[in-house]
């Protein structure tokens, strides 16, 4: 008799879970039924593979080698996407740059996502005037005009690597995750299970990242890809501004930013061009797959 | 505290301006350099000559325009001021220090004696000089009808007034040089000692004005200052109406400031534009032009704008010199610039207290061997053919060419030798003990140097890129101070100011017209970047400018003897000499970048339609 009820409770389990399947599983089903997503994801890791891989077929020594008696070539078998102002070979350079830039807005995305987390959930979580106070600094933190700041520790930092860089990139991004997180975990912390783990003494922090987080974390996914994308671009901007990246790092924003004379603009296309089509390639298909994650995580939208 | 404010206010102003500049592009070298000390920088004897031609073999260009219409009434003329950054505007020959400022100054201010061909003076300007027998007074005699743009007329005690300023105890900036100290009763008078000069005379009329020497120098003819200064518009100093600082800082010199020259400025848009009109009782007739637009062009826009006729006169940047030569309504005017690039060691640091330069024994780059063979390491020649279509040319001595009868072409000079540099190093001790690749300091610690850059142009990150690999070729590990290139305006307040995260850099000269390297490479001159003092520099340097050196062949044996001294010693390792470029528009006329010709002149330039 015993048995079978514990039978029984498995069974209900495991029915439970295939009529609520995990977030993952509803994503990838939700790709994999949007022909748009699903290519996207395919041309998104040709991509990423091939720039991730090109140390195997890249000689980066080689690569950073300047040679004045090649410059401004034009596309060719030998250089398949021409050579810039040093003699350096585009193509390679657009491959590493992918590299980095991506690395980049990925470290970005992810360094500030946990930020904004934290930041969010202890706000929301404990609400009233702790809530209170830490929005009052966050919207001080938010009328400062970042770009601005970012430039200035960018100058002063004394020892300038892609590292500090993109923990200087994280330090201003985070603000409006902040806010959407902090919203959400508003609404939650009224639910009774939160009241219930409250009452059994469980400590706060472990209410917030274990009980909480959870239930927030498909608004998390879905809001870290669709900000990946512009985090690409954001690394972009600031290397065309010339603040960007310390100098001899390839990166997708070096190469785009050649494109300031006219002339290069109408004469040297291969420079720049490929540079700005991969990007915009990029950004789109991680906007479609950031479309397919939202709808997974919303049943409503869902078109699986 | 007020300390981290302050530093924190400053870097948010560096920041603002190099953003600001960022914004609008790079910067050129040539706008890159520096100006050096005025008073040392007009020629001396037979400066021109045929090396200059030599150098240009196979690149001919013209001096002046083909144009010979007779310009018309009342013409407008745009010229463009090719910077990316924006001018400082500190518009007086005494404060300023950046080349724009320079540039516009010449169109509202000018010497009283004008200079001829071979950067010598004469009579044909605003007033005329007389030398006394002994070499050692000079007298010079301001003609009738000079007048400032207020109208009052230029008075004797008004260039007095830029000695005092000159020499004053509270005087920062640059242009206290040899020629300036070396007035009788100046060196009393700058440690504060008394009010007056003893060695200037001022006649009773304000019309005369006469400057005795301590010493007679050969410069006296090349070097004298003759730019006044409107002690009665920007006020005096030395009643006490205000302080040299605050004089600086005055809106007399930055804003509306006054000259005798053949424009009067009408607008200023600070770090943007000036706009210049018509003085009508310019000395020496109506200039042609009723106004002038002198407005700051980002280099990497200057072709399509001269291609546009938006600016009639343009220097182009040497990197754009393919592009320039397609265009067809501009003529290309070039000659070799008393300028150069190089490379400089940072060897010690400068005394404030003492105003000298002080070496360093114990600096990273103390041995002379390394630093030479940095300097074989560079393949310059590449540079020049390559990059610049023969627009720069390998640099030998520290002396340009364009002097003829100083420059010694003789000397052997470092060329690109990677096994020679290699042989040098291991010489010098610095061997690679870790066989990382790159080699250790001669007592095996890790030898990285910072190099510094400049931002600008199209080619300065490939240049950088190139020299850094270079020196890695001979296995001398070299990084970018902060990893990237830096701002015209920041990147010399940093080598200026000693900064430790420099040890070598890359600048850029305009020598003046005086060969005399003495404010450049002077034990008290605050020019001399490297810090680099020896007493053999600084005795010749003292017996070029003595009363011996009237006698040129003493003059040219004197500084063979220290262009000798300079390759062996390397303080810095001069990479290339330029042509400088110039784009006109061709409705203009009666223009000319010759010295000394009628046609260099501001007020006779014009426009034909």
């Amino acid at each position: 008799m015993k048995d079978t009820v514990i039978v029984d409770e498995k069974q209900l389990i495991a029915k439970e879970k295939a009529n609520n399947p995990s977030l993952l599983r509803t994503i990838w089903r939700e790709i994999t039924h949007d022909k748009m997503a699903l290519g996207s994801l395919i041309i998104l890791i040709i991509i990423l593979l091939s720039a991730y891989l090109s140390p195997l077929y890249i000689d980066q020594e080689a690569q950073h080698r300047v040679n004045f008696l090649n410059v401004w070539k034009a596309p060719s078998a030998e250089h398949w996407l021409g050579t810039d102002d040093g003699g350096r070979d585009v193509f390679g350079q657009l491959m590493l740059g992918t590299r980095n830039s991506f690395t980049i807005g990925f470290m970005v995305t992810l360094i500030a996502g946990l930020l904004g987390l934290t930041y969010g959930l202890i706000a929301g979580f404990y609400g009233g005037k702790i809530d209170n106070i830490m929005m009052r600094i966050l919207d001080f933190l938010m009328v400062l005009p970042s770009t601005m700041f970012i430039i200035v520790f960018v100058v002063i930092v004394p020892n300038y690597t892609v590292v500090t860089f993109v923990l200087i990139m994280s330090a201003f991004a985070w603000f409006g995750k902040a806010r959407l997180i902090r919203s959400r975990a508003l609404q939650e912390r009224e639910l009774d299970y939160i009241n219930a783990s409250r009452t059994l003494g469980t400590p706060s922090l472990k209410i917030m990242f274990f009980e909480m987080f959870p239930n927030l974390s498909s608004l998390v996914i879905v809001n870290m890809t669709l900000t990946l994308a512009g985090n690409i671009g954001v690394e972009t901007g600031l290397t065309f501004l010339g603040f960007g990246l310390p100098s001899g790092t390839p990166s997708l924003g070096t190469l785009i930013s050649f494109a300031r004379t006219p002339d290069i603009v109408q004469n040297k296309w291969w420079v720049w061009l490929p540079a700005a089509l991969l990007i915009l390639v990029m950004m789109l298909c991680i906007n479609y797959i950031g479309q397919a994650v939202k709808r997974a995580s919303d049943a409503r939208q869902r078109l699986a | 505290m007020a300390k981290k404010q302050f530093l924190l206010l400053a870097s948010l102003m560096l920041v603002l301006s190099v953003f600001l500049a960022a914004c609008s592009g790079k910067d050129d070298k040539k706008t890159g350099e520096k100006e050096p000390a005025k008073g040392n920088d007009k020629g001396s004897e037979e400066t021109k000559g045929e090396d200059a031609e030599d150098a240009s073999a196979g690149l001919d260009f013209p001096l002046s325009v083909s144009n010979t219409a007779e310009p018309i009434e009342d013409g407008e003329m745009t010229v463009a001021l090719v910077s990316d950054t924006p001018f400082e505007g500190t518009l007086n020959r005494v404060f300023y220090s950046g080349r724009p400022d320079a540039e516009i100054m010449t169109y509202f201010d000018e010497d009283l004696l004008e200079l001829d061909g071979d950067y010598l003076i004469t009579n044909n300007g605003a007033a005329e000089y007389t030398v006394s027998d002994d070499n050692k007074t000079i007298t010079i005699k301001i003609k009738d009808g000079v007048k400032w743009h207020d109208g009052e007329p230029v008075k004797a005690s008004d260039l007095l007034y830029a000695y005092e300023l000159l020499g004053h105890p509270d005087y920062t900036g640059t242009r206290y040089t040899f020629t300036i100290e070396n007035v009788e009763g100046m060196p009393a008078y700058h440690a504060g000692e008394t009010k007056e000069i003893s060695g200037i005379k001022v006649s009773e009329d304000e019309k005369e004005i006469s400057i005795t020497y301590t010493e007679a120098t050969p410069s006296i003819l090349s070097g004298v200052w003759s730019v006044p200064v409107p002690r009665h518009y920007v006020g005096d100093v030395m009643k006490g109406d205000l302080t040299i600082e605050e004089l600086e800082a005055s809106d007399k010199i930055r804003v509306s400031p006054i000259g005798f020259g053949p424009y009067k400025v009408a607008k200023i848009v600070p770090g943007e534009s000036v706009l210049f009109e018509r003085y009508d009782d310019y000395y020496k007739g109506k200039p042609a032009l009723k106004s002038v637009v002198l407005k700051v062009v980002n280099p990497v826009a200057i072709i399509e704008a001269v291609k546009k006729g938006d600016v009639d006169l343009a220097t182009i940047p040497a990197d754009q010199y393919l592009k320039a030569k397609e265009i067809d309504n501009i003529e290309l005017l070039a000659k070799v610039d008393l300028a150069y690039t190089y490379i400089g060691f940072k060897l010690g640091k400068w005394d404030k207290e003492k105003k000298e330069n002080v070496t360093d024994p114990n600096a990273k780059l103390a041995d002379k061997r390394v630093r030479q063979a940095m300097w074989y390491a560079m393949d310059n020649e590449t540079i020049g053919k390559e990059l610049y279509h023969g627009l720069r040319f390998p640099a030998t001595t520290l002396i340009i060419p364009v002097f003829a009868s100083f420059h010694d072409a003789s000397i052997k000079t470092p060329s690109y030798d990677p096994e020679k540099a290699k042989a040098l190093l291991d010489e010098a001790g610095f061997k690679d003990v870790d066989g990382d690749g790159f080699r250790e300091d001669a007592s095996g610690n890790e030898f990285v140097l910072n190099f510094a850059s400049m931002s600008g142009g199209e080619t300065a990150e490939p240049i950088a890129q190139f020299y850094i690999q270079n020196w890695a070729d001979v296995g001398i590990k070299v990084q970018l101070t902060d990893g990237r290139l830096h701002e015209f305006n920041s990147f010399y307040d940093m080598v200026e100011a000693d900064d430790p995260k420099i040890d070598i850099y890359q600048g850029a000269w305009g020598t003046g017209s005086d060969p005399d390297p003495e404010g450049l490479y002077g034990r008290t001159a605050a020019y001399n970047y490297t810090r680099y003092t020896s007493e053999k520099n600084d005795e010749l340097l003292k017996a070029g400018t003595s009363e011996k050196a009237f006698d040129t062949e003493y003059r040219k044996d004197i500084y063979n003897q220290w262009q000798e001294l300079m390759v062996e010693d390397v303080p810095v390792a001069p990479t290339v000499y330029r042509y400088a470029l110039e784009a006109a528009n061709k409705r203009v006329v009666n223009y000319s970048i010759e010295p000394g010709t009628e046609n260099y002149r501001p007020w006779k330039w014009g426009v034909s339609e």
